[in-house]
């Protein structure tokens, strides 16, 4: 009997083998001794298939990284450092499925379809990560850019996975590197930073100030 | 200013600031801290502008390369260690004897502003145990603090606990080894151009010091060789190791037992008795002279910051990173020098200077006489503490004479190109690092306790 992970895998095994997607569920199915209905009660197609690999992953990780003990101690700057480690040593493992499917996608500025289900289930994981942060005022909220911090993280996210699709180095240290440094940035971007202050200050100067009638504007 | 407002006072360390890296961390003024840490920080931001730049460039024109972008850091990095130049760049000559030591001291200085790095996030060291051993810290241990305690050159160090133990866990920075490489090649063309070397000369150096600096980022080394002179080193008197455990340390990790003690600077500040301080001062000394002339090989990074004064006043070791081993060919012209009896025959001492490079083959003999003399003179500096079965290091005049003769060297221009072989790097950075601590420490040391092994002729 097919189950959504024994389909995943023999997908995973056939693009990996053939180097690209079966020519119709009916041969995939045909194959793996199941019927074309079997697959359709899991999956509605391929691109179904590969997205669920990649939403897969992130809950796998979460679901780690939870786990752990250390987890309810962490702000929320160690958490998304820590959903990164956890997701990009996990797909180390299937590292040539995952770059086999992002070098399928078309290059562009909208989000590859193959990762919309991991995309959602990011966001939420960021959401929520995020809100904590506010709350506990480890990050600054600001008019209508903390809207946009979970944009700022998912942007990270993909600057980081196509860092390590093309990480050469021993172990992925790179990309370790990268994750430190750019996870790091992010957050102080999201904290209270002189940046606010300044601008703190120019709304003073400007309200207070006169500082249009000396400037002769 | 006057002259006087220039010299830095012998009593403050500086004059040696030697070991130079580390040591200026703990030997020089506060205040002066502060503000090299500002200028490594400005500097910082500097090299992370010529990112941005490189960058926003390379968005019009994808083809640009790096070395623009290398130029433009090289550059800010030049500035910056420039400034810094005063005490730190004469004593680098001093040591050197000539400018073998500038560019390390150009390195270490580079390499300090690159690992005063933010310390390693929490989920990074989580990461670098699954990566190593599979398993997360707390399953390894029976408690792991997850906030480092203290910052190693080129990690940090973790407190934790196993069966009742307490342990020390220092972990490395990730991409350290890597950027090593491309920091020193980055560095090169910048240092012919400031030492006005050539460029063989100072492959011959640079390439010295990029081993040593890459044989530190190796921990499993570093587990092995600690054993190694702990096991070695162990009949020494009031010395005392850590263990190691092999099993829990990695190519990231080292595991050692914690050792419960006080770093110089917090020793001196309980105003120990002369009697202790002699102590440690001997466990120094013998350390040192224990590993040069019998092991021949030393713990070539005498840093106050690798050493721990325990509460029943010995002097533990925490760090074999850094280890020169000494080759025969360099061991014996070296080290006979410092016997008068060799020092006396001026034939034979120059046939021990040529064979140390100090004076090359096609020296005229005028230029002979002349390295003849300068060169005696520093080995007789550096021989002092050997002259007599003991010395007293709290002596300024004897680092005040160290210093004065750097300064007249620096300025002479015979010591522009490079003489002395490779070797003289870290030998001369141990040896002028263990006499300034001991300086610090205002011990006297028997100093016949391991005496070199002597040759009286060649």
């Amino acid at each position: 009997m097919a189950t959504i992970e024994s389909i995943q895998n023999a997908y995973i095994d056939y693009v990996l083998t053939e180097g690209e997607q079966p020519k119709s569920v009916y041969i995939f199915a045909k194959q793996n001794e199941m019927t074309e209905a079997e697959f359709y009660q899991f999956f509605g197609s391929f691109e179904a298939v590969e997205q669920n690999i990649w939403a897969e992953f992130a809950r796998k990780t979460l679901m780690e990284i939870r786990g752990q003990e250390i987890w309810g101690g962490y702000s929320a700057r160690e958490k998304a450092l820590s959903f990164f480690y956890g997701f990009f040593e996990l797909i180390k493992n299937s590292r040539s499925f995952a770059i086999y499917t992002i070098n399928k996608q078309p290059k562009g500025f909208t989000t590859p379809r193959v990762f919309e289900q991991l995309k959602d289930i990011y966001e939420n994981f960021a959401d929520e990560i995020l809100k904590e942060g506010l709350e506990s005022s480890e990050l600054s909220d600001r008019k209508f850019f903390s809207k946009r911090y979970k944009d700022a993280l998912w942007v990270q996210f993909v600057f980081v996975l196509n860092f390590w699709v093309n990480d050469n180095s021993a172990g992925f240290e790179k990309t370790d590197e990268a994750i430190e440094k750019g996870v790091n940035v992010t957050f102080d971007l999201f904290q209270r930073s002189p940046i606010d202050n300044l601008f703190e200050y120019g709304k003073f100067l400007v309200k207070n100030g006169g500082i249009k009638d000396k400037m002769g504007f | 200013m006057t002259d006087e407002n220039n010299k830095v006072s012998p009593t403050g360390g500086d004059p040696i600031a030697i070991g130079l890296e580390g040591a200026s961390e703990q030997n020089s003024m506060p205040t002066t801290k502060v503000q090299r840490s500002a200028k490594f920080v400005t500097t910082g931001i500097k090299i992370g502008g010529n990112y941005i730049k490189h960058y926003s460039k390379k968005l019009f024109n994808p083809d640009m390369d790096k070395s623009e972008l290398n130029e433009d850091n090289a550059t800010d990095i030049y500035k910056s260690l420039s400034e810094l130049k005063g005490s730190a760049l004469k004593v680098a000559q001093m040591l050197s004897m000539d400018k073998n030591l500038l560019p390390q001291a150009y390195v270490d200085k580079f390499t300090q502003s690159q690992y005063n790095a933010p310390p390693l996030s929490g989920p990074l060291i989580v990461q670098t145990f699954r990566k190593y051993f599979g398993k997360n810290p707390d399953q390894i241990f029976d408690k792991f603090n997850i906030r480092s305690t203290n910052a190693a050159s080129i990690g940090q160090v973790h407190e934790a606990e196993l069966n009742g133990k307490r342990l020390a866990v220092k972990i490395q920075y990730p991409g350290v080894g890597d950027s090593i490489s491309s920091d020193l090649k980055l560095v090169k063309p910048f240092a012919f151009r400031m030492l006005g070397m050539s460029e063989r000369d100072l492959e011959i150096y640079m390439r010295e010091v990029e081993e040593r600096l890459l044989e530190e980022t190796d921990y499993e080394l570093e587990v092995r060789r600690s054993v190694e002179f702990s096991t070695a080193c162990a009949n020494l008197d009031n010395v005392v190791f850590p263990n190691y455990y092999p099993e829990l340390s990695s190519k990231r990790i080292i595991t050692m037992d914690w050792l419960e003690g006080k770093h110089l600077r917090e020793f001196l500040a309980t105003n120990p008795s002369q009697e202790l301080r002699n102590q440690i001062g001997q466990a120094l000394w013998d350390f040192y002279n224990f590993q040069q002339h019998e092991l021949r090989a030393v713990h070539a990074d005498p840093h106050p910051g690798n050493f721990l004064i325990t509460p029943d006043g010995k002097l533990g070791v925490i760090d074999f990173g850094c280890i020169k081993e000494m080759p025969e060919d360099f061991y014996y012209p070296f080290f006979s020098l410092t016997s008068t009896n060799l020092l006396d025959n001026k034939v034979e001492t120059i046939k021990a200077f040529r064979q140390l490079d100090m004076i090359h083959k096609d020296d005229s003999p005028a230029q002979i006489e002349f390295y003849y003399t300068q060169f005696r003179e520093m080995i007789e500096l550096f021989a002092m503490p050997y002259l007599h079965d003991h010395f007293d290091f709290s002596q300024t005049a004897f680092f005040d004479q160290l210093y004065r003769f750097g300064e007249r060297l620096s300025k002479l221009p015979e010591f522009k190109q490079a003489r002395g072989v490779k070797h003289f790097i870290y030998v001369n950075r141990t040896n002028f690092g263990l006499y300034n601590i001991l300086h610090e420490l205002k011990a006297q040391v028997k100093t016949d306790t391991y005496k070199p092994h002597v040759v009286l002729e060649y």
